[in-house]
């Protein structure tokens, strides 16, 4: 499943740049979407804007900047933070970094390194199949949506709490990728899981 | 996306075009018609009435193909001159790609069954209004506030932060319609259906690029200008 990621690389090198950026956008799991941060002027001003998910900075861009301070100064508490290092460096530089990846990585140790960062949110290839198709009871909740209940409504019809509803609803906008009710009626009718004229008077 | 140098006044506007064919697009929204000959950039910008600056920011800016901060952007770009350029992209879509992808997606849908093919063309339906409605809302109300504003007029009830928060992703819509049609469609499959995926795919990546373009151009350009 393909998820989206929005990456800033501060790094003043066009060519390391260029190079890292044509690597990232090959990543598959990931549609990488890709912010250059090229000054240090640019830096904060940047990152407040873009919120991006991760944050690839080169430890000796320069600025006066700790990671924690970056997250901070943006509003971006969730970023991640990697060093990009070009060499050996004092640990003492890079150990507030979440992560570090050098110029020599490959890119599935950088694919790794940043699954291993963004863990809660991605779903892990390993997932078996089951995890990628509709269960019984998604399939009845996808019902209810389609005739337009509310998660109250599903909650009574089918002995279930309202948040147990919601999680199940996000789960099955994360499998389908579709997030529409009106997407999710096309898929209700095309997978026969219900009739029109059930749901002809909503809409 | 297209890796090149940058393109300047001197080059030819056949080479930029054939170079990059989605420039087709830009450039017609900018009033330039086919048939320039070996004219440059420069030229046929000229012979036109085009602000030069403007087109040549909004080019290289969507070849480049990430979206890069410009600063004092206001010295590159005429905001009158890249309003018309969104208008026009929106009369594109409004009055002629969508209304073509709609009777395209029709007709490819036609043999399946009659409730699959009622569903599909309500969703598209529902997903091009909501494309007007975003559209009109610059049309009507981000427009007509800037012009003021390039007239020197301030308004306290509106600035550009209001769009710039509002602003949402239309292209995401589309993109359920394509995972739909893709994952589940359950007639048989045509070379007309195969075209209009190839069209949603393209339209998918237009409406991308015309967001970044009000995102990283025109939002900050109105930016700078409220600051003055």
């Amino acid at each position: 499943m393909t998820s989206n990621l929005k990456i800033a690389i501060a790094e003043p090198s066009l060519l390391l740049r260029s190079g890292l950026e044509t690597q990232l956008k090959r990543l598959t799991g990931f549609k990488v979407q890709l912010v250059e941060i090229i000054t240090a002027e640019s830096l904060f001003e940047s990152l407040r804007m873009h919120k991006p998910d991760v944050l690839i900075i080169n430890p000796c861009f320069p600025g006066n900047f700790t990671p924690q301070l970056l997250k901070e100064e943006s509003g971006c508490q969730e970023m991640k933070c990697l060093a990009l290092l070009y060499n050996v460096i004092d640990p003492a530089l890079t150990r507030h970094y979440d992560e570090q990846i050098s110029i020599f990585d490959g890119i599935n140790e950088i694919k790794s390194k940043l699954e291993g960062l963004l863990v809660s949110d991605i779903p892990k290839d390993t997932e078996t199949e089951d995890t990628q198709t509709l269960s019984t009871r998604e399939k009845e909740i996808v019902v209810c949506v389609v005739k337009g209940m509310t998660n109250r409504e599903i909650a009574d019809q089918l002995f279930l709490s309202t948040h147990t509803v919601i999680t199940h609803r996000r789960n099955i906008a994360r499998k389908l990728q579709i997030h529409s009710a009106s997407g999710l009626i096309v898929y209700a009718i095309v997978n026969k899981l219900i009739e029109l004229e059930d749901i002809q008077q909503k809409i | 996306m297209y890796k090149k140098g940058k393109y300047r006044e001197s080059d030819k506007m056949s080479d930029l075009i054939c170079d990059n064919y989605p420039m087709v697009l830009v450039m017609s929204r900018f009033g330039i018609d086919l048939g320039f000959g070996e004219k440059n950039i420069g030229e046929v910008c000229k012979q036109n009435e085009v602000d030069l600056n403007t087109f040549l920011t909004v080019v290289n800016f969507l070849i480049e193909g990430k979206p890069v901060q410009i600063e004092h952007i206001t010295d590159y770009i005429s905001l009158e001159v890249l309003i018309r350029y969104l208008h026009n992209a929106h009369d594109y879509f409004l009055n002629f790609r969508l209304p073509h992808l709609r009777r395209k997606l029709l007709e490819a849908i036609e043999g399946c069954r009659e409730e699959v093919a009622f569903v599909i063309r309500k969703f598209f339906d529902e997903y091009a209004e909501e494309v007007n409605k975003h559209m009109m809302y610059e049309e009507n109300t981000v427009y007509p506030y800037v012009k003021r504003l390039l007239k020197g007029e301030k308004d306290p009830r509106y600035n550009i932060s209001i769009f710039r928060k509002r602003h949402d992703q239309i292209e995401m819509k589309i993109i359920e319609l394509k995972n739909i049609l893709i994952k589940y469609y359950p007639g048989e499959g045509s070379n007309l259906l195969n075209s209009v995926l190839f069209d949603i795919f393209a339209t998918e990546e237009d409406l991308a690029t015309h967001s970044l373009v009000e995102d990283y151009l025109f939002v900050p350009a109105i930016l700078e200008l409220e600051k003055k």
